[in-house]
């Protein structure tokens, strides 16, 4: 069974590689472009892993990821962070929240994609 | 013993001394009071030295009257504005 | 009317006047007694019985001449701000007592000139006292039954009980306290009572002939205007009536001010300055009261009666003539009011003149200092008790030989003009530091005399020779030296001939005295605190330069003898507290000198205080120069303090604006880091774009398909344009926020500006569809820098677009014209702003939560740009509110 990837940035052309990206890796990737768009998707879909941006418009990265953690049905879906934000306060916020992985913007592709195989084996 | 004292060796600040007018009011009424002189006297009081009557008031107690009453108007309006 | 009965009226009158004195004196601090109208009304005593009577009978007998009297003081009332209140501020500052006194400190505790001040006023107001005498007794026997008979010998004239009770009322209210420069207030209160019924009857008095008896002041003028020589009693006639105007008017200017019942009520009586404030337009209004019926009494009775009776008392005739005895008695009363109010201040105000400037100066000294504290104080007050009742019964004996005679109205002019001879060293000295005490002595003396003999001994001569050669054919028949017209001077009345020559004389003596004499330099060191009054009065006791050898114990001495202990020791204290000495000082300095000099001079006069406390220390003599310096130096500090204290105030404000720039950095400086972060934060989403695409494209260059290829390459492209115009944009608005952004100004067409910002965004709009509209085709010239307003207007049009929809959006830009200003606006049909929105639009990186296009590759930055562009041209930007659909933003650019 493939596996599922949910990225949620509001970054088109970050939107664009990463899908290229997992898409190549045989994920099934969806797609949002902010915390409600994504919430959204969720209600129908239970991916693996969860790619979420923090500085995003309406429902933000933070607000997502609580939502994530109350839903009983994605228990098992990992949450990581790719955000630009990368000061040490933040990253011990993400984490404090239940976020598995907390990587950062600029990214290197190959590191992510290793990062979240591991995750996910 | 001699000693020699004068003020300056005292420093001190008496700030009781108020100003209760500004000069510049009070300057009016400075003003005021030089244009009454020159008013009550000649040659200028000789511009009501004439026959006749107002209300049974010769022209000349008449003016003197108005003038009064006008310098009394005048100090009362400045000093109800301008003091303290 | 009965004899009895009507010395049973002024009997229960007096009574009346003792309990307002007494409960004035009981209640010293009511506001009864403590209020502007009481000051004001105290001031009227300048009415005496010569306004009451004298005034109706010159209007009827010689005319105008009755009003440059009170036209004096008219001018000069709203002098006082300036005058007064230095004179009352010098007085309360010295304890002042008497207008001698006032006169001899200027001139450095001169004691000669003191005692010559005094018997000037003694000389001026006894004539005057005896002419209020006169006028009761006049009054008294007018309102008397005929039938009784004429006084023969002192122990039946009335008049004497009455001079004699007046005599008990000011030595009962006026020796209450040793020290004379304590108020009053029993003496004052009653002589404001006195003052309002004095008016109030005359008024009664004025209206009842005028219009009751006659038929208003038409009548009255209509009757009389036919009478021959009218015209002489309503006009100035010719020039030498002029003079004489301007000289009464002079002489009664000077007299408001110097007259000692004047300087009593006006300066030592003073309770508060501010009372100045009511007084200066009361006072004349006063005196314009008591003058408006004059006219009308006067000629009321001169049709009345003729020439028959003494046109003085047709007040008391006219209503007697109608058989209103009632109204008779009432005039009575008010005349006698105004007759017990000048003498009781006048013979205080002589009192203590001749007390403290004449008698104890002059031989009561020595014994003082021998004598216990209490027998001092004892002998003060009989000292003064003895003067009052010695000036009264003279000026009655001056009545009985004299005056019978004389009008009211010549005897008051010939007190005026003696008076006036204080003027020059009064006034001059008040603003010239050069008046010395020599010139003012000179200058009295020179002027008494030249009155003497063209004024008092004609008069004299007259009554005692009855022949007038004197005044026809002058001295030993020279006629240059006839008294009333020396000289050739022929042309003045006699008081304004006397007034003319003695002043000149006096003034020009004056002058050139002080300006050859070189003064002593304590007469200096009291000419420099009277001249320049409000720098000194905040050195206080410091103001006094003195250099010897002194000792507390010495000067305790002097104080206990005149103050008891109990006084003399709390002044000390109170001394030595002000100025922070330790109460065991034994070297005494200049400042207590001159602390224990005005303690004494309330009681004694500040001549004796000053020979007092000299008789205990060892004074050496300075130079005038070093005294001089000295002030000099005092003066300095003050305005050093007033400096130091200023600089003080300027500091705490600098130190309280620092706390808060210190505030405002700490904010900046967070906001500064928050910036950072959104800065780098922009920064590094196209950065991640490119980085991630290249990566891809390097790693994947084989597999990836060519428009995937295509693809990363356009996004790399647009991630770098984002990155570069992110990077113009903060350095723009870094330029913008710290003000190093110079505008190039120039004068532009907005006309034109607005067209070009329109037609760089066409493109995009015709892509999307969306109308560009411009509402205002007219051109209009300001001045601006093109550039910035041209980035302003891009990018409010893109701003709008980003908020419009396709195909339906409406984009529309105009401009008005106010004052001064021009206001561009820009709007949209999109969706409009949140009302929360609408304050933090143009913050740096604020974007709305309700931003529904895919997020626009803005930096954030371009409407806090905007702004800062805007303001740069002091200009100012805002979003509209309360609009139903839409946004409109609109900024304003200021023309001259």
């Amino acid at each position: 069974m493939k596996r599922k990837i949910l990225i949620v940035d509001d970054e088109p052309n970050i939107v664009m590689s990463l899908e290229y990206t997992f898409k190549k890796q045989d994920f099934e990737v969806f797609i949002a472009r902010d915390g409600s768009e994504a919430l959204e998707i969720l209600e129908s879909e239970v991916p693996d892993v969860v790619l979420l941006d923090i500085m995003m418009p309406n429902v933000d990265g933070y607000q997502t990821l609580t939502q994530i953690k109350n839903n009983e049905k994605l228990a098992d879906t990992k949450v990581v962070f790719l955000t630009a934000k990368n000061k040490a306060s933040d990253i011990e916020k993400g984490l404090k929240l239940g976020a598995d992985k907390y990587l950062t913007k600029p990214f290197s592709v190959k590191k992510i994609v290793s990062e979240i195989l591991e995750l996910l084996n | 013993m001699k000693q020699y004292c004068y003020g300056s060796t005292v420093f001190f600040l008496f700030l009781d001394f108020q100003f209760l007018m500004k000069k510049r009011h009070e300057q009016k009424l400075v003003v005021l009071s030089i244009a009454l002189f020159l008013v009550f006297n000649v040659p200028f009081l000789l511009v009501f030295n004439s026959d006749g009557q107002l209300f049974g008031i010769p022209v000349f107690y008449f003016s003197i009257f108005s003038i009064w009453i006008l310098s009394i108007v005048i100090s009362y309006i400045v000093l109800k504005r301008h003091y303290e | 009317m009965n004899n009895y009965s009507l010395v049973l009226i002024i009997i229960l009158y007096l009574a009346v006047l003792f309990y307002i004195a007494f409960f004035a004196e009981r209640k010293k601090k009511s506001k009864w007694v403590n209020n502007p109208y009481v000051y004001t009304l105290s001031l009227a005593v300048y009415c005496s019985a010569w306004t009451y009577y004298g005034s109706i009978g010159i209007a009827a007998n010689s005319g105008i001449d009755f009003l440059p009297i009170y036209l004096g003081p008219v001018i000069a009332a709203p002098l006082w701000i300036v005058l007064l209140r230095k004179i009352i501020r010098i007085s309360k500052q010295h304890k002042i007592s008497s207008i001698a006194d006032f006169i001899s400190l200027r001139y450095g505790n001169h004691r000669f000139l003191g005692a010559l001040v005094t018997l000037v006023c003694l000389f001026g107001t006894l004539p005057y006292i005896s002419l209020q005498l006169k006028a009761v007794s006049e009054t008294f026997a007018i309102i008397a039954d005929e039938t009784s008979y004429i006084s023969t010998s002192i122990l039946d004239d009335s008049t004497f009980y009455v001079a004699l009770l007046l005599a008990v009322f000011a030595t009962f209210f006026g020796t209450q306290n040793t020290d004379a420069s304590e108020k009053h207030k029993g003496i004052i209160a009653s002589v404001a009572f006195e003052s309002v019924l004095k008016l109030l009857f005359f008024l009664v008095i004025g209206i009842y002939i005028t219009f009751y008896l006659f038929d208003g002041t038409t009548d009255i003028y209509s009757k009389i205007s036919n009478t021959e020589n009218f015209n002489s009693l309503i006009k100035l006639n010719g020039i030498e009536d002029s003079f004489n105007w301007f000289f009464m008017t002079g002489l009664s200017f000077i007299a408001i001010f110097l007259l000692p019942r004047q300087f009593q009520v006006s300066v030592l009586e003073n309770i508060r300055e501010k009372h100045l404030k009511k007084a200066i337009w009361m006072f004349p209004l006063y005196l314009l009261l008591f003058n408006v019926f004059v006219i009308f009494i006067a000629w009321a009775g001169k049709l009345t009666f003729g020439n028959a009776v003494n046109a003085e008392y047709y007040t008391l005739l006219l209503p007697l003539e109608n058989g209103n005895s009632f109204l008779a008695t009432l005039v009575f009363l008010g005349g006698f009011s105004a007759v017990i109010s000048m003498v009781v201040v006048s013979t205080l105000a002589l009192s203590i003149m001749v007390s403290n400037n004449l008698i104890i100066p002059y031989g009561f000294l020595d014994k003082f200092i021998k004598n216990q504290p209490e027998r001092n104080s004892k002998y003060i007050k009989n000292i003064r008790r003895i003067s009052i009742f010695t000036i009264i019964i003279t000026a009655y004996f001056f009545y009985v030989s004299f005056s019978r005679e004389l009008s009211l109205y010549s005897i008051g002019l010939i007190s005026f003009v003696i008076i006036a001879q204080l003027a020059p060293s009064f006034f001059i000295g008040l603003y010239w530091n050069r008046g010395s005490s020599k010139a003012a002595i000179i200058g009295i003396i020179v002027g008494i005399l030249i009155v003497l003999y063209t004024l008092v001994l004609p008069f004299t001569v007259q009554a005692y020779t009855g022949s007038d050669d004197f005044v026809q054919y002058g001295l030993r028949g020279i006629s240059a030296l006839k008294p009333h017209a020396l000289f050739g001077i022929d042309f003045l009345s006699p008081p304004a001939h006397a007034f003319f020559w003695s002043m000149s004389a006096n003034i020009l003596c004056y002058l050139i005295f002080s300006l050859t004499s070189k003064g002593h330099y304590r007469e200096r060191n009291y000419a420099e605190m009277f001249v320049d009054i409000r720098n000194f009065s905040t050195l206080q006791d410091s103001a006094l330069v003195w250099k010897g050898e002194a000792y507390v114990a010495d000067i305790k001495n002097v104080l206990v003898r005149f103050l008891g202990e109990t006084k003399a020791n709390r002044a000390l204290s109170i001394f030595f507290t002000k100025y922070k000495l330790s109460p065991d000082t034994q070297i005494a300095d200049a400042r207590l000198i001159n602390f224990s000099e005005k303690l004494l001079t309330g009681s004694i006069g500040s001549a004796s205080a000053k020979i007092l406390i000299a008789s205990v220390v060892k004074e050496e003599q300075i130079s005038l120069v070093e005294v001089l310096k000295i002030l000099e130096e005092s003066k300095e500090h003050i305005v050093s303090n007033k400096v130091l204290l200023e600089k003080s105030n300027e500091l705490a404000e600098l130190s309280s604006k620092l706390k808060t720039a210190n505030q405002e950095l700490i904010t900046k400086d967070k906001q500064k880091d928050e910036f950072l972060d959104t800065v780098a934060h922009e920064l590094k989403t196209p950065i991640t774009g490119i980085r991630a695409a290249t990566e891809l494209l390097m790693d994947d260059i084989d597999d990836m398909p060519m428009e995937m290829k295509q693809q990363f390459l356009k996004n790399i492209l647009q991630d770098s344009d984002r990155l570069g115009r992110l990077i113009n944009n903060i350095l723009d608005f870094e330029k913008l926020e710290t003000g190093r952004l110079n505008l190039d100004i120039e004068r532009y067409d907005i006309q034109n500006t607005m067209k070009k910002a329109m037609s760089s965004i066409s493109h995009i709009a015709s892509k999307k569809e969306i109308r560009l509209i411009n509402r205002n085709p007219h051109s209009f010239k300001l001045n601006y820098d093109e550039d910035r307003i041209l980035q302003v207007l891009t990018n409010l049009l893109s701003n709008a677009m980003k908020f419009c929809k396709e195909k339906t959006g409406e984009i529309t830009i105009d401009y008005k014209l106010g004052n001064q200003f021009v206001e561009i606006s820009v709007s949209d049909n999109g969706k409009g702003i949140p009302s929360e929105d609408h304050d933090f639009i143009f913050e740096k990186f604020y974007q709305s939560k309700h931003q529904n296009t895919i997020k626009p590759h803005g930096s954030g930055l371009g409407l806090a740009i905007t702004k800062q562009i805007v303001q740069k041209h002091n200009g100012k930007i805002w979003a509209e509110k309360g609009l139903k659909k839409g946004a409109k933003l609109v900024f304003t650019l200021p023309f001259e």
